[in-house]
């Protein structure tokens, strides 16, 4: 999905995505989006536009989210190894 | 589909604005991607967007208030059409995000991890048995000279214990593996024994010393002698000196209570003169003719 076609069918504005590609929020491979970039944008959008948490909030969350699924990863990996 | 004022717990005279505070109080608890763990997260998150789609939009909300739309014939944006969660993508590999900080490096030390959750794994499934505890009552003979006791544990079990000769009060036995089973290969629990060493009632007791008061004649009183003297585990020959008189204290070295790191207190004799019952003539004859007995007053202090 380009940036384009995400923010016509999200409602959200280019310079506020390309924002939260700067703040490294989302990841944006030239200029595209990829299936987990559209689902991390959309989580982003809830937060800010739902929820109401401001940029803080969002970086904060991000971070600890991004750490859960980082130990979910690790604990996979090791129950994976203690099948073998 | 429930009534959407239930599903955000709001009455239906709420404003707009009570109704988008009860919406985000609940979607921040809610939202899938806040709670990575939980699979229910997400229908409970479907409700509350579903019902604040309909009340949260006050056209809609006038049409569903009015009976024009139904909870389940409302039109839905398409942003919440069975939508994929970012949780969904997030753990399946290198993505790009996260990884390079926080637990980056964990991969490292999984050797270690490993180990430690395989151990943890193990533990649960082998783990040991509780350990039962029980209260034993000795008496003072037994504590001293040890011996075997047959209890029945809490959980019914017989057990036999032996008292080691020497043992104080409070002192814990522990018998390795007489307490409940383990699971798996885990080992049985200990039977941990509180011993309670009861007082015997012909000593009276401090500490580890026994006082006990003894009857003797006068004639034992006047010319000592040999009598034969209870101790907790028997009795013993004990040398009264001539001229004993009532309240004498002997002492028995050894002879009392267990006092640990095998030794033992002293047992202390209280000697009390006691008359013959029926009356004797010629004691009495005797004292009636004897002067100095007569002159002599115990009452008076003598240096």
């Amino acid at each position: 999905m380009t940036l384009e076609e995400f923010s016509t069918q999200f409602g959200i504005e280019m310079g506020t995505l390309r924002l939260w590609i700067e703040k490294r929020w989302v990841i944006a491979e030239s200029g595209t989006l990829r299936e987990i970039d559209v689902a991390r944008a959309r989580l982003v959008r809830d937060m800010q536009i739902d929820l109401g948490v401001n940029d803080e909030g969002v970086d904060i969350a991000l971070h600890l989210i991004d750490q859960i699924h980082d130990l979910h990863r690790a604990m996979a990996e090791l129950q994976q190894k203690l099948k073998l | 589909m429930t009534d959407p004022y239930d599903i955000l717990g709001v009455a239906r005279s709420a404003s707009n604005d009570e109704i988008r505070k009860a919406y985000r109080s609940l979607a921040k608890r809610l939202h899938p991607d806040l709670n990575p763990g939980d699979p229910t997260a997400e229908e409970k998150f479907k409700q509350i967007t579903g019902a604040y789609d309909l009340i949260g939009d006050p056209e809609k909300r006038k049409r569903f208030d009015a009976g024009e739309i139904d909870e389940e014939g409302r039109e839905r944006p398409p942003q919440w059409d069975d939508r994929s969660y970012y949780r969904d993508y997030a753990d399946s590999g290198s993505s790009g995000y996260g990884e390079s900080q926080g637990y980056g490096d964990f991969g490292n030390e999984d050797d270690f991890l490993a180990e430690f959750l395989r151990r943890n794994a193990q533990a649960r499934a082998n783990r040991p048995g509780e350990d039962l505890h029980y209260r034993l009552g000795v008496t003072l003979a037994e504590a001293i000279k040890g011996g075997q006791k047959r209890i029945t544990m809490p959980g019914g079990s017989v057990l036999d214990v032996t008292i080691p000769a020497g043992i104080t009060d409070g002192k814990m036995l522990r018998l390795a593996r007489k307490g409940t089973a383990g699971a798996g290969t885990g080992s049985p629990g200990d039977a941990l024994i509180e011993i309670e060493v009861l007082p015997d009632a012909r000593f009276s007791q401090e500490g580890s010393d026994l006082t006990m008061d003894v009857a003797i004649s006068i004639s034992e009183a006047v010319r000592g002698g040999k009598i034969r003297v209870p101790t907790p585990t028997g009795t013993v020959e004990m040398t009264i000196p001539a001229r004993s008189s009532s309240g004498t204290k002997l002492r028995l070295r050894g002879q009392g209570a267990p006092m640990g790191g095998g030794k033992r207190g002293d047992e202390f004799v209280r000697l009390s003169i006691v008359l013959p019952k029926e009356p004797d003539p010629a004691l009495e004859e005797f004292v009636e003719r004897w002067e100095s007995g007569k002159a002599h007053n115990p009452r008076e202090v003598t240096s």
